[in-house]
């Protein structure tokens, strides 16, 4: 065997490729080839007022939009100094479930499961277990409905904005997602029961596990950068501890600790670092699955998703339960210059924003850094790790269990490559 | 309960690529009478995907109207059932490559949309690259596809 490539990675979100140079029996490089079109949000936002920063943003990816309306929302309001009321931030964890439950469900069932089961696609998966693909759609669609519910739509919602929401979601439809979200904690848990039978390949690898920590809540919008190395940072010192890259090969920078390692943002790193914060059946279903912490093996992201699916499902409905809007949806604004910054926790793992806004609200800077990039650098090094196994493959299943390894970061191609910087000659 | 959906596809920021939904909205304000009937139900989708079996699900028959490129001139209208779908090499261009041959098939494989009956009507695309606007080969068929939207409707409601 020469090289293994594979010029299109499928069941990943945006165009990517993988190739893997071979010498003497030795893997001597990997890449990760991002091809997919940068596509310029940040030069996009620049002089935008920043009300439409969250529905620009939100355009970055489809799976993920509430992210990304959240980590600009909060990073506005930081650069104008206010703060949302508890009812505005509860209706954020509320949407930010919706999305956990739809890309969770996503990922769990139809990109990664049939890699584990030996199966092509969630075609084939669907033709020998069609019980267990209707409920997984079952599953997303609940988290769909949740988004609809509170955004307006369930694919880029448009209701929240810099202050809060633009009206509050009508109480009845609201309680009226309950039996199915009850019915969806239920599929939940059975969804952990099953993950931790899946056959998952050996590897065990020592990240450094970067992931916001809270320490009342499972941390999802709010909280400082904390690394299993040790290393605790608050949103604002973020680009203290962590930069990025450009790298030949790849149209998505390469997101690096300042001493040049690598790290691992996602399911598997927050698990990992708060888990003491999981809601009481979240961790139930991790005891009674025996799942024992930390998780090291990257194919088991499956499982940490699972778990969260769990918690998504449970947070729901406490808060839809809770739900008793008060007040104004949204607080006034007083602009002013300034700068903010804010992380928060995309499905796929920590999304740190940073805006400079002029006395007008108009945006004079953004910085995105999505949860891919900062991953892309760690997978290529699994790459490596998993190099001295697969060469000693036949070329199609070397090729399998590289692909099944990417897909198993569930990689989002499309939101890493948003940001090179696009240089335009005024004449 | 609904008869018949109406389901425009189609990405409104991909020039042609937005035929779809183009022409489902010019059928509603041209045939209102049919488009508000009990039982006819309209949907819009920027993105197929996997909710698309969603929409279609509690129907008789569902009408899906979507560009569509293959070698016939810009602005043909096709007309198709669904096993003339695979035919056409679907390039999805969406999340995760969920087009909308694998959608059905999936839906089928599932059990999730037995009892419906699929039609699709195929505009042909002439350009889908970024932006707002229909090209005019498109632009001046869209009368033709309003009437086979039409048509489809009529064929499942006055049955």
């Amino acid at each position: 065997m020469k090289s293994i490539n594979v010029p299109a990675l499928a069941r990943v979100e945006g165009e990517g490729g993988l190739y893997i140079g071979l010498e003497n029996g030795k893997a001597v490089e990997i890449r990760l080839d991002i091809y997919e079109p940068p596509r310029f949000f940040e030069g996009f936002l620049k002089n935008r007022f920043l009300q439409e920063v969250p529905d620009i943003t939100a355009r970055i990816c489809g799976i993920c939009p509430v992210a990304y309306q959240m980590s600009s929302v909060y990073a506005l309001e930081n650069a104008l100094g206010v703060k949302v009321t508890p009812e505005v931030r509860a209706l954020r964890r509320l949407m930010y479930c919706g999305e956990y439950i739809e890309s969770h469900a996503l990922h769990i069932y139809m990109l990664q499961a049939p890699d584990l089961l030996g199966k092509e696609s969630a075609l084939e998966l669907a033709a020998v277990a069609p019980e267990v693909v209707k409920s997984a759609l079952r599953l997303k669609k609940i988290g769909n409905d949740l988004l609809k519910t509170i955004g307006g739509r369930s694919v880029h919602p448009v209701n929240a904005c810099v202050g809060g929401f633009y009206s509050w979601p009508d109480v009845a439809q609201m309680r009226a997602l309950l039996p199915d979200l009850e019915w969806g904690l239920g599929a939940a848990l059975d969804c952990v029961r099953w993950a931790v039978t899946l056959p998952y390949p050996d590897l065990e690898i020592d990240y450094d596990f970067v992931a916001l920590h809270h320490p009342d809540e499972y941390a999802v919008i709010e909280g400082d950068v904390w690394s299993s190395n040790g290393r605790k940072l608050s949103t604002a010192d973020y680009e203290q501890g962590y930069l990025e890259k450009h790298i030949k090969h790849s149209n998505a920078l390469h997101g690096y600790t300042v001493d040049g390692n690598t790290y691992l943002v996602g399911p598997l790193a927050r698990l990992n670092l708060n888990h003491e914060q999981l809601l009481p059946l979240a961790r139930k279903s991790m005891e009674e699955a025996n799942i024992k912490l930390p998780l090291k093996n990257p194919y088991k992201s499956l499982i940490a998703r699972a778990v969260e699916l769990v918690q998504a499902y449970e947070e729901a409905i406490l808060l839809v339960n809770d739900y008793n809007p008060k007040g104004p949806s949204c607080i006034e604004l007083k602009l002013k210059a300034g700068e903010g910054t804010s992380a928060t926790e995309a499905p796929r793992g920590l999304l740190y924003h940073r805006y400079r806004i002029d006395e007008n609200g108009l945006v004079q800077s953004a910085k995105i850094t999505p949860p891919t990039a900062q991953n892309l650098p760690r997978i290529e090094a699994d790459l490596f790790e998993l190099a001295p196994k697969i060469i000693t493959m036949p070329e199609a299943e070397a090729t399998l269990t590289a692909e099944h390894l990417v897909r198993a970061y569930d990689p989002c191609i499309s939101c890493a490559t948003h940001f090179l910087k696009l240089k335009v000659d005024e004449r | 309960m609904t008869r018949v959906v109406v389901i425009g596809i189609g990405q409104s920021l991909r020039g042609d690529d937005a035929a779809g939904l183009e022409a489902v909205r010019q059928w509603r304000d041209k045939f209102p009478e049919t488009a508000n009937r009990h039982g006819v139900r309209i949907e819009s989708f920027e993105l197929p995907g996997l909710s698309l079996l969603d929409a279609m699900e509690d129907a008789d028959a569902a009408i899906m109207v979507d560009a569509i490129q293959s070698h016939a001139s810009a602005g043909t209208i096709h007309r198709l059932d669904e096993k003339d779908l695979s035919t056409f090499t679907l390039d999805a261009k969406s999340a995760h490559g969920w087009g909308v041959a694998e959608t059905l098939e999936m839906g089928r494989l599932i059990g999730k949309i037995d009892r419906v009956t699929i039609r699709l009507i195929g505009i042909e695309a002439e350009k889908v690259n970024p932006g707002t606007s229909l090209s005019q080969s498109v632009q001046a068929r869209l009368p033709a596809a309003c009437r086979a939207i039409q048509e489809e409707v009529l064929a499942i409601t006055d049955k």
